[in-house]
């Protein structure tokens, strides 16, 4: 019997032990969640960045770093304020030209920067040079002058991840400026499309995207491309738009994370709000 | 730790540093060549097939955790590609493998498989159909990876197999 087994071990042990591995593999996969995992990814990547730092300092030597980051923190800032003005512009053409909107939010920029990136085609994470320590949390969404990057994924004390706008785990609710109607955008592995657009919207090809107030995520609006063209138009009940996004992400280097994290309460009493009887 | 593992991990992270940092500049349409994909080949043909998937198995987790990535979606892709890139190790064709236009070819196989399970595994979208997973998420970021493993081929010592 022994020697069965072991002759059977003999002639397929690589095969037992890929098995073996892949099922680790798959159990890895469903501890993804739990908070012991996150705690030593946080150490992992939080130890990683600050060698790659180091490499990423090295590489971008010869700019004017601080020069740049103070343009670029006035350029945001300007971004985000243009937009602004933009949104209180399209309202005010609606019916609320003689409300006085009273701007009561402002928007605290925090000053980053990506020290490594993981680029793939389904997965894109940057490691952003800022953690708890600067204030940073899970949630906050990340820009630079041109708009939308990412949403933070992970923070350890010094260090961040973020999800950039082209992870298939990320889907937001955007908005079109214009027309003023909601839709779920997401990375498809090839391009960001809004999916499941009714044929009835009145979305075109140039049209301004941004993020929506309906959005559990970010709900102050940022910008995050323009409108490319509507596919599937021929078939099926509802359109696909594919967006391009303002933001050039393999040449981003200096960012800002917006230092607010959407209120888990408002969620909560939205929730309740329509789960009443 | 056995020098026949511990080598191949200041490989690994050295790699991984300027995969994370320098090769961003020469990425096409969002795809980079993946260096780690090449160093795991390389110790897989030059060892064997169980070496490989153990090896592929630490290069995977390591992965996962350092990037962020879904944590076992590249242990279970590079696990497959150590496994495959194994079955070169031949101690008759192994310096051919390794010195010859037939690494590249390995690389390009191993990289369309390790693209298309990671991809697979780290896709929540379900809809996304085989073909565009087998050619978009696969034989472009193999075809990458290939093409940059020729230099290996240019700069390989050929004592080093004897």
């Amino acid at each position: 019997m022994i020697r069965f087994f072991s002759k059977i071990w003999d002639g397929f042990k690589e095969y037992f032990i890929l098995l073996f591995l892949i099922i680790i593999g798959l159990i890895l996969i469903s501890v993804n969640q739990k908070p012991a995992v996150k705690s030593v990814r946080a150490v992992a990547f939080g130890t990683f960045a600050s060698i790659s730092s180091l490499v990423s300092d090295v590489v971008n030597i010869g700019q004017l770093k601080s020069e740049n980051m103070r343009l670029r923190e006035r350029n945001a800032e300007l971004m985000l304020q243009m937009n602004k003005l933009r949104e209180y512009g399209i309202i005010n053409e609606e019916l609320k030209g003689l409300v006085k909107l009273k701007d009561t939010t402002s928007y605290p920029l925090i000053p980053v920067r990506i020290v490594s990136k993981s680029l793939s085609t389904s997965q894109n994470t940057i490691t952003l040079l800022g953690g708890s320590n600067n204030g940073l949390k899970p949630g906050m969404p990340v820009v630079n002058d041109q708009g939308l990057l990412g949403v933070i994924l992970s923070t350890s004390n010094d260090y961040s991840i973020a999800r950039t706008l082209k992870n298939m785990d990320l889907k937001l609710t955007v908005k079109d400026e214009r027309s003023r109607l909601d839709a779920i955008m997401k990375w498809n592995g090839e391009d960001l499309v809004m999916v499941n657009v009714p044929k009835t919207y009145d979305i075109k090809p140039g049209d301004r995207i941004m993020t929506s107030e309906l959005s559990s995520i970010i709900s102050i609006p940022i910008p995050v491309g323009i409108v490319m063209e509507l596919s599937k138009v021929e078939t099926g009940i509802f359109n696909e738009v594919k967006i391009k996004p303002y933001v050039n992400f393999a040449r981003a280097e200096n960012v800002f994370v917006v230092g607010i994290v959407e209120s888990k309460q408002k969620n909560q009493l939205e929730l309740n709000f329509f789960n009443r009887k | 730790m056995r020098s026949d593992y511990f080598i191949p991990l200041i490989f690994f992270a050295v790699l991984l540093i300027i995969q994370t940092t320098v090769l961003n500049f020469i990425s096409i349409n969002g795809i980079v060549p993946d260096l780690i994909l090449i160093l795991l080949v390389f110790y897989s043909i030059k060892n064997n097939q169980i070496y490989g998937m153990v090896l592929g198995f630490v290069f995977g987790f390591l992965f996962d955790l350092i990037t962020g990535s879904l944590l076992g979606s590249s242990v279970i892709s590079k696990t497959i590609t150590g496994f495959t890139a194994g079955y070169f190790s031949n101690e008759n064709k192994r310096e051919f493998y390794l010195s010859s236009y037939a690494f590249p070819l390995i690389v390009l196989l191993c990289g369309i498989i390790d693209s298309f399970v990671f991809s697979f595994f780290s896709s929540s979208d379900l809809r996304t159909s085989f073909v565009f997973l087998m050619l978009q998420q696969g034989i472009y970021p193999g075809l990458y990876t290939a093409s940059i493993s020729i230099i290996v081929v240019f700069f390989m010592p050929k004592r080093s197999f004897r």
